[in-house]
């Protein structure tokens, strides 16, 4: 096996040609220049070439039979392939490489520094480094079968370099972008994320609102796995499970849920400033603004005063009086419209649930360093979110900040915010209760340990301040040709690399990280666990249907054979023998289902039709 | 645009004019009546079928086929200030035996025979050349058997060439491959003789100038199909050639193998060989010959990025930098 640098070259990058080597994108290579000594370099483009195939000699097609005849007199052209790849120092040399070089494979301890930065104990084992094959033979022991790939449908071995990400280095990149189309592996590399980051019992909040991060099922493959995660994650559906404790709010909070609901206008925020209570309830909160609407639909202190008068009973007086004295308190500050309006993004939420509960659940599972996955739909998210992350981000702020001002304070642990979608949770070009709060952790989390990651499709809806924020990006496959725009502005990833985006296999990822410095590509590990989605809704059709037709073959084979006049005793028997009841058409149409898919055969006698068994 | 010369656009009708008539005494004849004068005089149409595997297999275990091939290129100015370098190949089908380069360069600066300036370029320069190139393939077809020990030697080319060019070392060649049962042949992809003009001349008084065996065959074969010429009617046959005409791929060009008249019994057999080794959409040369013509072609480029190399700078620019190199 003989490599060496070709043709002209730059202190960057030259083409490395072998006779019998096929290259592969992004491995390593050690070039040994006479006179600047080992560079370390790594392959950007590779090609195959032969000069005969396709066989274009003088504007002549060879066929295949020359071909076939050139090899039987013991020549065959595929031997004349030659192998030629485009590669890029990792750090830049001083003067151009020499021409001529010899160039060879690299040793484990070469490329350990860029690619392995830390051991499983301290780092998300998220997939192996693609192409290292030759390299993991050496690597050290603790690095070797620590993991499985899923590779067109089957479980493989380990057999190249564990890529391990260094959870430690996130106290300095705390926050993780993660983008690719539908179908790239995004969500799947997102589960795998999850998965390692309950084995290092890191507090975790999930934002799911496709109801998927649920990690109690585990692959059929890692049956040893089952329980894994048992006691490590929560799913919490808002409405259901978690709410907010509305005695908890304050008006801040309070305005941001109702704006999340619908966005208030100043003087709507005015009329919370003016009315909410702390520490009210929701039901004597809610019934002041009633009282104050209907007060001001009634139009004037006159005409109140005559309800009182006209009052059918001492109750309804005393309530009317109640209004006459919120509308002479509130009336001037508080225009009907807006109180109308806040009482309405009031009703909606309370609607949904969100008052009903509390998020102390939540807030015990962050102390008791579990992950918490919250689920709802995406605008219900967006709502409680905004409130939840408010609440969590100030707890650990405060304490923080006590810790520092030496003053005491109850313990909040560092967590992470994870969310798919993310684009609805922060999008770019227009204001989203949930985004301030986003950004606001983006921006400052990393100083209280507070880490974001962020999974979207499509990175170009995303905020740009909260993009910027992002510091190791896993990047799947994109084919959308403004994301692949976005992913190059946001991201190292080379021109080369960037074409080569809308091609990645499904699960195969660009890992462009500020801790290494540059672009490792990647293939994310098969998950232990699954996701409650997989079963293909066509698959569940037809399941049920067969099913379905299981169930009364084997009811009605008993019965067989069935003539037209026994059709009621038939009835009464199934009635008497399995509980079923059915009627007599029926009965008829499950037997003609029966006998069109051919389990049961119908035929004509004297007597009229009857079935019997095929 | 190009300004256009009525006068050159006249002169090239009137030759597609006569061109057309020179053959209509033989046109207007069918092509049939074409066929059976060539089966009659010359030799007969035979229908050739390609080599098996298992024949080609047999070649392979025997030694294989060598092909051989030369090239040649020039840089500079004109005479004598130019240098030209020449090389021939050989190279065997069995891949382990590496190819024989042989080479040489010349420039007529350094060329003693040339003793005045006086002396013309036409008296020195053609023959030169072509006796360089003729006596280089032979030296690499020489060392090829000696060194690669092939079945057969295939040589681009008419073997004619190398009687006139390379006489004392072909016939070197020629009793090595006796002494060694190789067999030596080539095939000529630009057929000049006049083999069934000059027959047809004898029957038909009136025809003038020289048909061109080319000419004539052309389009008349039908894929695969062969003519062994008649020793009697072949003018090689003198030297010491037997030689046949193949159509040896779709296009109707017809192409010539020679073999030595000492091995004439596998005309029949190097002919079926070198259809074979022909791809049908092709210009009807084995595709052995071609790949070799590929790799010992002298490039302009690998040309000059050798003598800017190893020529110093100023010989390179005071002997061979011609005034249209400086052009661009």
């Amino acid at each position: 096996m003989k490599m060496k640098v070709v043709g002209i070259t730059t202190q960057q990058e030259f083409f490395v040609g072998s006779k019998d080597r096929n290259f592969r994108i992004n491995e390593f290579l050690i070039i040994q220049d006479p006179f600047q000594g080992d560079l370390l370099g790594e392959v950007v483009e590779a090609k195959t070439f032969n000069r005969y195939i396709p066989l274009n000699i003088y504007g002549d097609f060879v066929d295949n039979a020359v071909l076939e005849s050139l090899k039987a007199l013991g020549y065959d052209v595929d031997e004349d392939t030659i192998y030629i790849c485009k590669v890029r120092l990792i750090n830049e040399a001083l003067y151009p490489v020499e021409t001529g070089s010899d160039v060879r494979l690299p040793k484990f301890s070469e490329v350990k520094a860029f690619m392995v930065r830390t051991y499983p104990k301290e780092g998300f084992v998220l997939g192996v480094i693609r192409n290292t094959d030759d390299v993991a033979k050496e690597m050290d022991e603790e690095l070797k079968n620590i993991l499985h790939t899923f590779e067109e449908g089957i479980l493989k071995e380990q057999g190249e370099l564990p890529y391990i990400m260094d959870v430690k280095s996130m106290h300095h990149y705390p926050h993780i972008g993660i983008f690719g189309g539908s179908g790239s592996g995004k969500s799947f590399g997102l589960r795998v994320l999850l998965e390692e980051v309950m084995l290092k019992e890191i507090p975790t909040i999930v934002l799911d609102p496709h109801f998927e991060m649920d990690f109690s099922t585990i692959q059929e493959y890692f049956k040893d796995k089952k329980d894994l995660f048992r006691d490590r994650f929560k799913c919490l559906q808002v409405g259901t499970h978690v709410g907010v404790k509305f005695e908890d709010l304050g008006s801040g909070d309070l305005k941001n849920l109702l704006d999340a609901a619908s966005p208030l206008t100043d003087a709507m925020n005015n009329v919370v400033d003016i009315i909410f209570r702390r520490k009210e309830s929701y039901t004597s909160f809610s019934n002041r603004l009633r009282m104050l609407s209907e007060a001001q639909e009634a139009g004037s202190s006159n005409e109140i005063d005559n309800r009182i008068r006209n009052a059918k009973n001492d109750e309804e007086r005393r309530a009317w009086e109640e209004r006459r004295n919120m509308y002479q308190t509130y009336d001037k500050t508080c225009p009907y419209s807006s109180v109308r309006g806040v009482l309405w993004r009031l009703g909606r939420l309370y609607n949904e649930g969100i008052f009903s509960k509390d998020s102390r659940e939540i807030q015990a599972a962050i102390l008791d360093s579990k992950m918490v996955v919250i689920q709802g739909s995406t605008r219900i998210l967006q709502v409680y979110s905004t409130y939840l992350l408010n609440t969590l981000y100030h707890r650990r702020r405060d304490y923080k900040d006590a810790l520092y001002k030496q003053l005491p304070s109850e313990y909040f642990p560092p967590f992470l915010v994870v969310t798919d979608e993310a684009h609805n949770f922060a999008p770019k070009g227009y204001d989203s209760p949930s985004k301030s709060i986003i950004k606001e952790i983006a921006q400052e989390g990393r100083k209280y340990g507070v880490f974001l990651t962020l999974a979207t499709q499509r990175p170009t809806l995303l905020d740009e301040t909260v993009t910027a924020q992002l510091n190791t990006k896993f990047i799947f496959r994109t084919v959308r040709a403004s994301d692949i725009d976005t992913i190059k502005e946001e991201t190292d990833i080379t021109y080369e690399e960037a074409k080569r985006l809308p091609y990645l296999r499904t699960g195969d990822v660009f890992i462009s990280s500020a801790v290494v410095g540059r672009t490792i590509f990647a293939r994310i590990r098969a998950a232990y666990s699954t996701s409650p989605h997989t079963l293909n809704p066509f698959d569940e059709l037809w399941n049920k249907s067969k099913e379905e037709d299981d169930k009364y073959y084997d009811i009605i084979m008993k019965m067989l054979p069935i003539s037209e006049v026994d059709l009621l005793n038939v009835i009464q028997e199934i009635e008497k023998e399995d509980g079923i009841t059915l009627t007599l058409g029926r009965l008829e149409d499950k037997l003609q289902t029966l006998s069109k898919k051919q389990y049961i055969k119908k035929e004509e006698t004297f007597l009229g039709y009857r079935y019997i068994k095929v | 645009m190009y300004t256009l010369n009525e006068d050159i656009k006249d002169r090239i009708k009137d030759v597609n004019l006569d061109l057309s008539g020179r053959y209509n005494s033989i046109f207007d004849n069918d092509k049939n009546r074409l066929r059976s004068f060539i089966q009659s005089n010359i030799g007969m149409i035979q229908t050739l079928e390609k080599l098996g595997n298992s024949k080609l297999e047999e070649i392979k275990n025997l030694g294989g086929l060598v092909g051989v091939d030369g090239s040649n290129n020039r840089m500079g100015g004109s005479y004598p200030h130019y240098i030209e370098a020449f090389q021939a190949m050989a190279k065997s089908t069995i891949r382990i035996n590496d190819p024989i380069f042989v080479s040489r360069v010349y420039t007529p600066l350094l060329d003693e025979k040339i003793e005045s300036s006086l002396i013309l370029e036409e008296e020195v320069k053609g023959e030169n050349k072509d006796s360089i190139l003729a006596n280089l393939e032979v030296e690499a077809a020489i060392e090829g058997a000696k060194k690669l020990n092939p079945h057969i030697i295939l040589m681009d080319g008419g073997l004619i060439r190398y009687n006139i060019y390379a006489l004392d070392k072909w016939n070197e060649l020629v009793s090595l491959c006796m002494e060694k049962n190789i067999l030596l042949a080539g095939v000529i992809k630009d057929i000049k003789t006049s083999i069934i003009g000059d027959e047809l001349k004898k029957n038909h008084k009136d025809i003038k100038g020289v048909l061109y065996d080319r000419e004539l065959l052309y389009g008349l074969l039908n894929y695969g199909e062969y003519i062994p010429i008649g020793e009697d009617v072949n003018k090689k046959e003198k030297k010491g050639y037997t030689s046949a005409f193949i159509r040896s791929s779709l296009l109707p060009m017809v192409i010539g193998v020679d073999i030595i008249s000492e091995q004439g019994q596998f005309l029949e057999y190097i002919s079926r060989l070198v259809l074979s080794l022909t791809p049908e959409n092709s210009r009807g040369v084995p595709l052995w010959l071609d790949i070799i013509d590929k790799e010992v072609k002298i490039s302009d480029d690998m040309l000059k990025a050798l003598l800017e190399r190893y020529l110093d700078r100023g010989i390179y620019q005071r002997f061979f930098v011609s005034e249209r190199d400086k052009r661009s």
